[in-house]
């Protein structure tokens, strides 16, 4: 009976989406679910090839990007001191912004897949590295102690205690990991590939065809959603718990000012240096590839330095006006949503799951759409931005409210409380730091929606600079704005993460190790 | 192959300011059970955790087997059960208690292994997951590999604390059997009176946190410990003796033991 329930909601919606794509046929925005599926039926061969070679090379970036992951994050444990270094630059490579890799990988690799996987790769390396390090910290120290007590060593620890003990924490960064991938790959076949989904993508977008975009839509998303539930699948069999949902470290400890600008002085050095170094080491040619001294001069020395400051300034504040509102909309509707739900429990099983499927969409898939429906102004970007930070928020604040220590609700239950009382003070606290984390790792989220959105729609801000000059070989221009929309995402990042230590303090000090 | 364990002025006081343990001197003779009772909070596992080298002294030397603690301990044969089971949740409990032959680099003899786990009454238990036991058997499982290796020192932080009272009087009477014969040296740490007289050739009692030694009472009763134990009226004095330095009296009703 409850299983026949379940669908009635499902079956529902794609009535009503049918009925609403016929009614509407005449606006050009909504393709009816018969429709998408006649189109799946009569290009089936085409999908096919185009998804088997995106497949491929999402496959193999997440090969490399996790195995990298892995051997990132051993290092850290291995050696504790490289452990912040390795943190810095994993963040700032992540916060590369896409839309600009994508089009100098195809520089470096030429013709090939070779972009595409790169983009898997660092797609994501990032959200497995971190959740890996806070697992292999969070070992019980008995356990570390047990091993000692044998007279053996921080090797064997990490090898037959922390690599075990991380598992569930592997699993629930691989599960964001592939549909990321697929990202990815589709983001690297958008600068020039022959083959593969996002060529698709842009044919059509370009020829306005709104069957073959929703149809490549969905085939995406039923990949994206496939591969979370496989990995799941592949990992209850081997686990005795369910993966953790873990979307950021936990805040750093507070360092005291010194010993931060120690640390921050030390990594932008560290960066720069790599920077120099591996661009002399690729021996690249100087037209394309820009050095720390290339960008001092064109921002500040060449006779345009004026023109470019100019451009990157106006670029950045379009690109802001957007950002914020939807930074903060998708924020507050997660959050929202996580309390009214946690107050009506029969809805968050129902809702819990969808969502953790939901979050796996690809973005890039979802843009055409929101474009189609909400148009190409501000509204529609705003709202692509919202939804992007929305899912990973929903699910962090649900899974901090469910959380709420059972003893204390009981506590507060024996005082007869209601459950807005209950709400207030037990889980909101036990939610902040899930909140937070959410909000962190939604900065560079959120930088990728809009840069995307820019790129692929509006054709404003950072993100159609950075195509813009890529395409008309202004590698100054290009260098600058992805230092610029780098900062962006770190500075953010950092900002967010000192607000957390500040509220965390106040409501939720014993989250604070 | 029996150590000796000698504790000079050992000390620990915590960063952050908390002082644990007194400077105390203490010498475990080797191949003897000796117990430690104190209110909980006092220090004893800090103690403990000194002695088992997982925890830095503040001051003071600590002596195995004649040599500096640092060099000995590995080769000293050292197994720790500690106060939280602390079992791998992944592995079942046989393949926890290979784990620790592994570490200890033993050799698994399924045999014994097996006759580990009946002597903690686990039969049927061997290939269940720690998650599927319950809080006494999970001690039991742990108690079972600390004796797995071998030791030469075996280190028990409260091991018995969930474990029921009618299998507790089963591992009371079976377990010093084990360790006797091997001349294993044994620190106990309890807050059972009772079970200190049982198990123990001699019982340190604590005060309260900063530990230090108020009573030292050397157990004058045979081994093995007859049936009868707890009917003795040897067993009651001893008893007593424990409570009255346990509440800061000192007992001088019974022999001290030798330094
Ligand atoms: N790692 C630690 N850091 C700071 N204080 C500690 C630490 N471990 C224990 N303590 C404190 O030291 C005192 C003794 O603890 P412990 O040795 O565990 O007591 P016992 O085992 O006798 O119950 C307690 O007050 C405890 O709070
Ligand atoms: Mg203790």
């Amino acid at each position: 009976m409850t299983h026949a329930r379940q669908w009635i909601g499902p079956i529902l919606a794609l009535v009503l989406w049918e009925g609403f794509a016929h009614l509407f046929a005449s606006a050009f925005v909504l393709a009816a679910p018969s429709a998408i599926l006649l189109y799946l039926y009569e290009n089936a061969g085409l999908l096919t090839r185009a998804l088997g070679v995106t497949l491929a090379n999402a496959a193999a970036g997440f090969l490399i990007g996790n195995a990298a992951a892995i051997l990132l994050a051993g290092l850290a444990i291995a050696l504790p001191r490289s452990e912040n270094i390795v943190r810095a630059l994993a963040l700032v490579v992540f916060c590369l912004p896409l839309v600009a890799t994508g089009p100098v990988l195809r520089i470096l690799f030429g013709p090939g897949a070779g972009p595409q996987i790169t983009l898997a790769a660092l797609a994501v390396y990032y959200t497995t590295l971190i959740p890996l390090l806070v697992g292999l910290r969070a070992v019980p120290s008995d356990w570390l102690d047990l091993v000692r007590s044998y007279g053996r060593g921080r090797m064997t620890a990490l090898l037959r205690v922390r690599a075990m003990a991380s598992f569930p924490y592997l699993v629930a960064g691989l599960q964001i990991a592939a549909p990321a991938a697929f990202l990815g790959a589709m983001v690297g076949e958008f600068t020039g590939a022959e083959r593969g989904m996002g060529v698709l993508t842009i044919r059509a977008m370009r020829d306005l065809n709104i069957e073959m975009t929703w149809a490549l839509a969905t085939v995406a998303t039923a990949v994206a959603v496939l591969a979370y539930l496989a990995i799941g699948y592949a990992a209850r069999r081997v686990l005795t718990e369910e993966p953790p949902v873990i979307l950021a470290a936990p805040a750093a400890k507070r360092r005291n000012l010194f010993s931060s600008i120690a640390m921050v002085t030390f990594s932008t050095a560290a960066i720069l240096a790599l920077w120099w170094v591996g661009l002399d080491a690729l021996n690249l040619s100087s037209f394309f590839a820009k050095r720390p001294d290339d960008l001092v001069d064109a921002l500040f020395l060449a006779p345009d330095a004026t023109q470019t400051r100019a451009a990157l300034a106006a670029a950045l504040s379009e690109t802001l006006i957007f950002l914020f509102p939807g930074y903060l909309a998708g924020l507050l509707a997660g959050a929202t949503l996580a309390m009214a739900i946690i107050l009506a429990p029969s809805l968050a099983n129902t809702a819990m799951p969808l969502a953790i499927a939901l979050r796996s969409v690809p973005i890039i898939t979802t843009a055409p759409l929101v474009v189609l429906l909400l148009g190409r102004g501000a509204v529609g970007t705003v709202t692509l931005i919202a939804i992007m930070v929305f899912f990973p928020t929903f699910i962090a604040c649900l899974h901090g409210l469910r959380q709420a220590p059972g003893r204390a609700t009981d506590v507060m239950r024996s005082y007869a409380a209601s459950d807005m009382a209950i709400l207030r003070h037990v889980r909101v606290p036990a939610m902040l730091p899930a909140f937070f984390a959410a909000a962190r790792i939604n900065v560079p989220a959120s930088i990728l929606a809009v840069t995307v959105v820019e790129w692929l729609a509006t054709g404003n801000g950072l993100g159609a600079l950075m195509a813009l000059s890529a395409s008309l070989s202004d590698y100054d221009m290009l260098w600058s704005a992805v230092v610029l929309t780098t900062l962006l995402a770190v500075l953010g990042y950092g900002l967010v993460g000192a607000l957390e230590r500040r509220v965390l303090q106040t409501y939720a000090p014993e989250q604070l190790a | 192959m029996s150590v000796e364990i000698i504790c000079k002025g050992l000390a620990k006081t915590y960063t952050g300011g908390v002082e644990a343990v007194r400077p105390l001197d203490l010498t475990l003779v080797a191949g003897q059970t000796t117990a430690l009772v104190g209110p909980s909070g006092c220090g004893k596992s800090t103690l403990l955790r000194m002695i088992a080298g997982l925890e830095d002294a503040s001051s003071g030397t600590l002596t195995i087997g004649g040599a500096p603690a640092a060099d000995t301990l590995a080769r000293a044969g050292l197994a720790v059960a500690f106060q939280d089971p602390s079992l791998l949740p992944w592995r079942t409990v046989r393949q926890n208690i290979e784990l620790a032959l592994d570490l200890a680099r033993k050799p698994r003899k399924a045999a014994d292994i097996d006759q580990l786990i009946h002597l903690v009454g686990l039969d049927g238990f061997a290939d269940t997951r720690p998650g599927a036991l319950s809080g006494g058997m999970r001690q039991r499982a742990a108690i079972a590999r600390a004796l797995s290796t071998n030791p030469d020192l075996l280190l028990l932080d409260e091991p018995f604390g969930a474990v029921d009272e009618l299998t507790r009087a089963q591992l009371a009477a079976d377990l010093p059997g084990i360790w006797e014969a091997r001349g294993t040296t044994t620190l106990l740490v309890t807050h059972s009176v009772t079970e200190a007289v049982t198990l123990s050739d001699r019982i340190i009692v604590l005060s309260p946190r900063p530990a230090a030694i108020v009573a030292d009472i050397k157990v004058d009763l045979s081994r093995p410990r007859p049936s009868n134990l707890k009917a003795l009226p040897a067993f009651q004095t001893h008893v007593d003796a424990t409570f009255a330095a346990l509440s800061h009296g000192v007992a001088d009703t019974l022999p001290k033991a030798a330094q």
